[in-house]
C-alpha cells in the first residue's frame, strides 16, 4: 500500500519526479562512469605489464632490487636447470640486467641494459631485431628513451658496461628499432639487447636476472638465489598509485553524492512544508505517522530505483563509448611514467561496481528522504491542514 | 432510544494565546446517536470546527470526557486514533481537501487502500460510491478538472466509500452556490437515509438548516441550543 502511494505521489508530481529521477541518474552515471575508468586504468595497465615484461609473474635473484645500481652487479646467476627447460619450452623468458652508459653526440647518458633471448615470442617486445647481429651488435630502445637520448633508428652509439669481474669495456651498439610500447618500465632509460650477447659482454654465460613465467603454476622449486614474485607482488607500486587515485575517486564520489543528497533532501524538505496540508489529509483520512513517514521515504527510494533504470538508459551509449573505444590520456600523462596510460584506456564496469552504486545512492536517497519527514511526526493533524508547522 | 455513538461530558478545550490561553469550548456536553443528521450551528469562531476536530480524534480536549463509539479520545494513542479514522469516521471538509495529484477514482480509493481492502472489493465499493453521487463519468479527472460542487461530491465520495458509523463535515456547502449545496446536501440526506450512517456537520449556511434532523447552536463554545425537529432538546 505504501509503494502504491508513493509510486501515485511520483506520478502526480510530474516534473518535478523528472528532474528528482534525472539528478540522481545523473549522479549514478558519474559514479559508475568514473568507478569504470579507475578500474579499466588498473586492467589495462595489469594486461600491459603481463605482456609486456612481467607475464605471470617471474623468479628474480634475491639480491636483485631494480632501484639499486650497485645491487645488479651482484644480482645473476645461472639459471637453475629446472628452469632452464621452462626457457626452452618457451614459457619462460630470461633477462639479465647491468648498468651501462651511452654517449650519443657527445653527450653521457646512464642506463640499463637488459638482455633477452632474441627469439622469445610471449613477451610482447619485438626482440626478433636483436638477432640480426653481423659485426655490430643490434640494440632496441623505447620511443620515450629514443626521445630522450634523441638516437634513432639506425644511429651506432658507444656503449660502456662493466663486466662480471668490475673491467670496464666498450663497443659500439645499432639501434636496430625503436619500439612503441606502452609499458614505461620497458622504455625509460633503458636498451635492449640479445641475451646470449650481453652474457658474452659480461662474461656470465648462461645468467639471467630474473625470469619471466609465463604461468604462475609452473613455477617450479630453485635455490635460495631465486624468489618468485607474483604479478600482484610486482605491480604493488602501482595498485599503491591506484589505491591513491581511488581516494581521489571517493572523495569525488562523496562529493558527486552529497550533492545530488542535498538537491534529493532540498526537495524533500520543500516536499513536507509544500505538502503539509496533503499530510494533513492523510492523517485525516486514517494514515498513522509512521504509514506517512514510511510513504515519504518509499518516494525517496523509488526516485533512486527509476533513477538507476534512467542511468542505465541515459548512461549506456556513454558506457558502451568508452567501454569500447576508451579514453586517451593528455600524451603529458606519459611523461609521469604511469603505467597504463600512454594507449586508450578501455573503461571496465563490473557487475560489483554497479549494484553497490545502486544500493548505495538508494540507501542514502532513502535516508536524506527520511530525515525531513520525521518533522511530519510532531505534526498535529489539525495544524497539517490548516497548513502549518505545528 | 437510540444507540449513542458519541458522547461528551463537560469537554472543553484551551489554546495556547501568548501568556494565557483562549477557550474554544467550554463545558460542552452532548449525546450523538446513531443515524441522526445533525447540524451545529454558529458564527465563525463559536467552536464548530474545534467540536468536530475532537470528535473526530484529529484533537484531543483539554478537560472533560469525549466517548466515541466507546472509546475514550484521550485515551487513544496516535495509532489508535488514526485507525478509528480510517474505520469509522469519514471527513468531509469545506475545501474539499481532495488529494490533488490523485485522481477521482484514486481519492475515493485511498480511505479502502488504508483498510488493506482486496483490490476487486475496493473496485466495487469505488464504482458504487461515485455511482451514489453520480461522479462516474469524472473518474479519471484530477481535483484540478472538477467543479466545486463536483470536487464536494468526490468528497462525500471518499468519506462514505468506507461505510463509516460517523461522516464529520466541516461547512460542506460553504464554496458551493445554492444548486451545488442542495445537491450536495441531497446527497449527504440519501445516505443518512439509505445506510444509517451518522452525519454531523458544521455549518452557518441558511440553506442547510432546513435539512437538519437536530440544530445544535454554538455560541462562543458553549452550547447555546440544542433542538431536534425544530423542538429545544
Amino acid at each position: 500500500m505504501i509503494w502504491k502511494l508513493a509510486w501515485r505521489n511520483i506520478q502526480g508530481a510530474g516534473l518535478r519526479s523528472l528532474i528528482n529521477i534525472i539528478i540522481i541518474a545523473l549522479v549514478m552515471i558519474g559514479i559508475i562512469w568514473s568507478q569504470g575508468m579507475y578500474e579499466g586504468w588498473m586492467r589495462t595497465a595489469e594486461r600491459e605489464s603481463r605482456e609486456w615484461l612481467n607475464g605471470d609473474g617471474r623468479i628474480t635473484h634475491k639480491l636483485y632490487d631494480r632501484f639499486d645500481p650497485f645491487s645488479w652487479d651482484k644480482s645473476f646467476e645461472q639459471i637453475p636447470e629446472n628452469i632452464q627447460d621452462l626457457v626452452d619450452k618457451g614459457t619462460a623468458v630470461p633477462v639479465l640486467i647491468t648498468s651501462g652508459t651511452i654517449y650519443p653526440e657527445g653527450r653521457m647518458i646512464s642506463l640499463i641494459v637488459k638482455g633477452i633471448p632474441a627469439g622469445q615470442q610471449f613477451l610482447k617486445l619485438p626482440t626478433a631485431v636483436l638477432a640480426d647481429g653481423g659485426d655490430d651488435i643490434p640494440a632496441l630502445i623505447g620511443s620515450n628513451m629514443a626521445k630522450s637520448s634523441h638516437l634513432k633508428e639506425g644511429d651506432i652509439v658507444t656503449l660502456r658496461w662493466r663486466d662480471m669481474h668490475g673491467a670496464f669495456n666498450a663497443a659500439d651498439i645499432r639501434i636496430a628499432a625503436i619500439m612503441k610500447t606502452p609499458y614505461l618500465e620497458a622504455d625509460n632509460g633503458q636498451v635492449w639487447m640479445d641475451l646470449e650477447r650481453l652474457q658474452l659482454m659480461k662474461d656470465a654465460p648462461k645468467t639471467a636476472t630474473f625470469i619471466v613465467i609465463k604461468d604462475a603454476g609452473d613455477v617450479p622449486q630453485t635455490s635460495d638465489a631465486w624468489t618468485f614474485e607474483s604479478i600482484d607482488f610486482l605491480l604493488r607500486d602501482m595498485h599503491a598509485m591506484m589505491k591513491t587515485e581511488k581516494t581521489y575517486g571517493y572523495l569525488m564520489f562523496a562529493l558527486l553524492i552529497l550533492l545530488a543528497m542535498i538537491a534529493i533532501f532540498d526537495t524533500q524538505v520543500l516536499a513536507v512544508f509544500k505538502r503539509r496540508k496533503e499530510i494533513g489529509i492523510f492523517a485525516a483520512l486514517g494514515m498513522t505517522q509512521k504509514q506517512i513517514i514510511r510513504m515519504f521515504t518509499a518516494e525517496g527510494m523509488l526516485y533512486a530505483v527509476f533513477a538507476s533504470v534512467a542511468a542505465g538508459i541515459l548512461g549506456m551509449p556513454l558506457f558502451i563509448y568508452f567501454g569500447t573505444v576508451g579514453y586517451r590520456m593528455p600524451e603529458s600523462y606519459q611523461d609521469f611514467g604511469i603505467e597504463g596510460l600512454s594507449e586508450a584506456v578501455i573503461f571496465y564496469y563490473t557487475p560489483a561496481m554497479i549494484i553497490s552504486t545502486v544500493i548505495i545512492v538508494v540507501v542514502i536517497t532513502a535516508f536524506v528522504s527520511w530525515i525531513p519527514t520525521l518533522r511530519i511526526a510532531r505534526l498535529k493533524p489539525t495544524d497539517a491542514l490548516r497548513g502549518r508547522m505545528g | 432510544m437510540k444507540e449513542i455513538l458519541i458522547s461528551t461530558r463537560k469537554m472543553t478545550k484551551h489554546y495556547p494565546a501568548g501568556e494565557g490561553k483562549f477557550t474554544a469550548l467550554k463545558d460542552i456536553t452532548l449525546d450523538f446517536g446513531k443515524g441522526e443528521f445533525t447540524g451545529i450551528v454558529g458564527p465563525s469562531g463559536s467552536g464548530k470546527t474545534t467540536l468536530l476536530n475532537i470528535i473526530g480524534s484529529l484533537d484531543t480536549q483539554s478537560e472533560g470526557e469525549v466517548i466515541v463509539l466507546g472509546r475514550d479520545i484521550s485515551s487513544l494513542t496516535t495509532k489508535e486514533s488514526a485507525a478509528l479514522r480510517s474505520r469509522d469516521i469519514g471527513f468531509i471538509f469545506q475545501t474539499y481537501n481532495l488529494l490533488p495529484v490523485y485522481s477521482v477514482y484514486e481519492n475515493v480509493e485511498f480511505p479502502l487502500l488504508l483498510l488493506k481492502m482486496p483490490e476487486a472489493d475496493r473496485k466495487k465499493a469505488v464504482t458504487e460510491a461515485l455511482e451514489w453521487v453520480g461522479l462516474t463519468a469524472k473518474i479519471k479527472s484530477r481535483p484540478g478538472q472538477l467543479s466545486g460542487g463536483e470536487s464536494q461530491r468526490v468528497a462525500i465520495a471518499r468519506a462514505m466509500v468506507k461505510k463509516p458509523h460517523i461522516i464529520l463535515a466541516d461547512e460542506p456547502t460553504a464554496n458551493l452556490d445554492t444548486e451545488n449545496s442542495m445537491n450536495v446536501l441531497q446527497t449527504m440526506q440519501n445516505l443518512n437515509r439509505d445506510m444509517g450512517t451518522t452525519f454531523i456537520f458544521s455549518t452557518h449556511d441558511a440553506k442547510v438548516i432546513g435539512f437538519l434532523q437536530r440544530k445544535i447552536t454554538l455560541v462562543d463554545g458553549m452550547v447555546a441550543s440544542d433542538e431536534i425537529n425544530g423542538a429545544a432538546g
